[in-house]
């Protein structure tokens, strides 16, 4: 028999109270769990995503992250097929990376002129196969969702895929089977082009352009992209588009296009030598990232490169303004549950103490030192913790099991593609566990106060209590 | 100090605040109690034999004099300390039984000896022993409230006992029993006393409890007025 035992049965003495107490631990342990567990997901759905986009890290020339937006042809890394040679074959970063390629950002002007509409567009141009396999990445197993296959592939260099939005504006939707896509307004429909809309310029270059290209048979719809080229010159090529998707993001859907990486830099470079603007890694394990950064970093040091690194937070800071704010949340409500459980706990133990002034006394009397009866009702609030708590996170993690069996999709922030709603609980045990623990600290801890007051108390004055 | 004297007060006095305003409670009070004796303080309601019991059961500190039990000055000892001497060598019956009401009458019985970290074997044997020394060892498994008054006192007789202390104080213990089970808790008492030698200490104004008294001391007013000490039984 020993303390513990006491404290056990001295709880289940009033047992409506120690129930009433459990239950705000239980919910307040549900509640931690549960929304930590939504906030655990949103945060690894949204890495995810981030991650599978622009991979975990970017390698750059020295100021293109500033500086360089809209200029490839100033800030293009040259030579980026050996450095990429020279990454997969580095003994310290080769077991971490998952997949390496390369990016031309450009800017420029995007045309249809069978419905004399153009835009300016940010087109991104890319490997396809390896941007296939970035999307397939799901380090924690939270992205599975359904998968959208990419309309670009290797072999088809004419091929792209414009944003909902460029679509709409161009009036692209009825050929790409664009749903949900507004009517534009009536002035733009049936607006007529006069000769004094047609700007007095030579375009003799672009009409060139057309003469040497051979018939199109391909029924995709096309758009010509127009850029400057790395000399000033304007180019212009044309692209056949596979199909319009979502990204997530108005301003994205209204400018973005995806295109093979080899037509980009025949955009861009002509017939010059190809660049990119970014190297990007993926890497196995996001927990390797840092350690990849600072070694990339150190790397082009010592060999005098030109080039800096960023991470995907860097890329994305929507991620950090997100979590952040999940964050935020997530701490409020875990500090009002804390708060409930506190003063729940300080009520019932000190009910607790008060009805039992004469067995302190008694107690006392018999020769329990005051530390003994501080333990006594430490371990009482203790226990109330470790069940409530226990029942609560047990409740909370089946509730998590439930939902997450019943095969729900959400959109999360920033998601172009709805993905499964799986509330991340066992697979953050320290989420749990963290719970668990803090929730019985924090019953004993509130059971502290109504100790002390029990144990100090005189012992002939609790024998005289009546 | 006597080595035949269990307790000793030498000119005790306690006063107690109410608010501002000072109580006396015993007032230049010197006794002592013999070892094996059982003794009885005496005297009307709110003379001063609880806070007479109370100071030599070491649960309360005299404001003047000295209180001597088993040879310990009182007053010197630290709370953990006198803690500690209270769960070896002081036995408590008290009018209300106080027992444990989470605790079987048998744990009830063995929790001194935990106090004292008994080893377990000697605890179960003494706790058995006590427990069919005061006629209640069927009674082992059942709660406080599952038991008579009488049971209960008994009860705590067996735990004030089990320890084998120095001394057993009994604060009033038949007030809350009928006349016929006080005299059979007196009876037993006074037969444990004889037979274990331990020294006993009684408040009361029952007769039957004065009657029984080797050594008996009439308080009045928080004064000691009177003393008979002898083999009065």
């Amino acid at each position: 028999m020993t303390t513990i035992t006491i404290a056990y049965r001295n709880i289940f003495r009033n047992r409506r109270r120690s129930i009433m107490t459990m239950l705000a631990i239980i919910v307040s342990a549900m509640a931690v769990v549960l929304f930590g567990g939504y906030v655990a997901m949103i945060m690894l759905q949204l890495e995810t995503e981030f991650v599978r986009r622009s991979g975990h890290l970017q390698i750059f020339r020295a100021g293109y992250f500033d500086f360089g937006a809209g200029q490839p042809e100033a800030f293009g890394i040259g030579g980026y097929a050996a450095l990429i040679d020279r990454l997969r074959a580095d003994l310290v970063l080769a077991p971490k990376l998952r997949v390496v390629t390369s990016t031309l950002a450009v800017t420029g002007i995007a045309g249809n002129f069978a419905e004399d509409a153009s835009k300016t567009v940010f087109a991104q141009g890319q490997v396809p196969s390896e941007r296939e396999r970035m999307r397939h990445w799901d380090d924690y197993g939270v992205g599975s969702g359904r998968h959208r296959t990419s309309a670009l592939s290797d072999d088809d260099v004419e091929g792209g895929v414009i944003g909902i939005g460029v679509a709409r504006m161009l009036f692209l939707c009825d050929d790409l089977g664009v749903n949900d896509c507004p009517a534009p307004p009536a002035d733009l429909t049936t607006r007529v082009v006069t000769a004094q809309d047609v700007p007095d310029e030579d375009f003799s270059d672009l009409t060139a352009l057309d003469a040497v290209e051979p018939a199109h048979t391909d029924p995709r719809p096309k758009l010509d992209l127009l850029a400057a080229t790395a000399g000033g010159a304007p180019n212009v090529v044309s692209l056949a588009i596979n199909r319009a998707e979502s990204q997530g993001n108005k301003v994205i859907d209204d400018n973005f296009i995806a295109m093979h990486l080899t037509l980009a830099q025949r955009l861009v470079f002509g017939r010059g030598t190809p660049k990119v603007t970014a190297v990007v890694l993926q890497l196995v394990h996001t927990a390797d990232m840092a350690a990849a950064r600072a070694y990339l970093t150190r790397l082009f040091v010592a060999e005098g490169l030109p080039l800096e690194v960023r991470d995907f937070k860097d890329l994305n800071p929507r991620y950090g303004q997100i979590t952040g704010l999940f964050r935020a949340i997530f701490t409020f409500i875990a500090l009002i549950m804390g708060v409930i459980v506190v003063f729940t706990v300080v009520n019932t133990m000190t009910m607790s103490v008060m009805e039992r002034i004469t067995e302190i006394g008694t107690l006392r009397a018999l020769g329990l030192r005051r530390g003994g009866v501080r333990r006594l009702f430490v371990a009482e609030g203790l226990m109330l913790g470790m069940i409530g708590a226990s029942l609560g996170v047990g409740l909370a993690l089946a509730a998590a099991a439930a939902i997450n069996g019943a095969g729900l999709t959400w959109l999360p922030p920033g998601n172009a593609d709805p993905v499964d709603f799986k509330l991340v609980t066992v697979e953050a045990p320290q989420l749990v566990l963290s719970a668990w623990v803090l929730l019985m600290a924090l019953a004993a801890l509130s059971s502290l106060l109504p100790a002390n007051k029990a144990a100090r108390m005189p012992v002939v004055d609790a024998l005289r209590h009546v | 100090m006597d080595e035949d004297d269990v307790v000793r007060l030498s000119g005790v006095t306690k006063t107690y605040w109410l608010g501002k305003v000072p109580v006396t409670g015993v007032t230049e009070v010197s006794l002592t109690v013999r070892r094996g004796s059982f003794s009885v303080i005496a005297g009307p309601s709110g003379s001063g034999k609880t806070t007479l019991l109370n100071l030599i059961g070491c649960i309360d500190r005299p404001s003047r004099g000295t209180v001597t039990v088993c040879g310990k000055d009182i007053a010197r000892l630290a709370d953990d300390h006198l803690a500690d001497f209270r769960a070896r060598t002081i036995g408590y019956v008290f009018q209300t039984f106080n027992l444990i009401p989470v605790l079987s009458a048998y744990e009830n019985v063995e929790y001194p000896l935990l106090l004292t970290r008994t080893p377990v074997g000697e605890r179960q044997r003494r706790t058995q022993a006590m427990l069919e020394a005061v006629g209640l060892a069927d009674k082992h498994g059942q709660r406080p409230n599952e038991l008579s008054g009488g049971q209960r006192q008994r009860i705590a007789i067996a735990r004030a006992l089990v320890k084998d202390p120095g001394v057993v104080l009994a604060d009033e213990p038949t007030a809350n029993l009928d006349s016929r089970t006080g005299h059979d808790i007196i009876t037993l008492m006074r037969a444990m006393q004889q037979r274990l030698g331990t020294t006993f200490i009684f408040s009361s104004h029952d007769p039957d409890v004065m009657a029984q008294a080797e050594d008996l001391f009439l308080v009045r007013d928080g004064a000691l007025v009177d003393r008979q000490v002898g083999d009065r039984a």
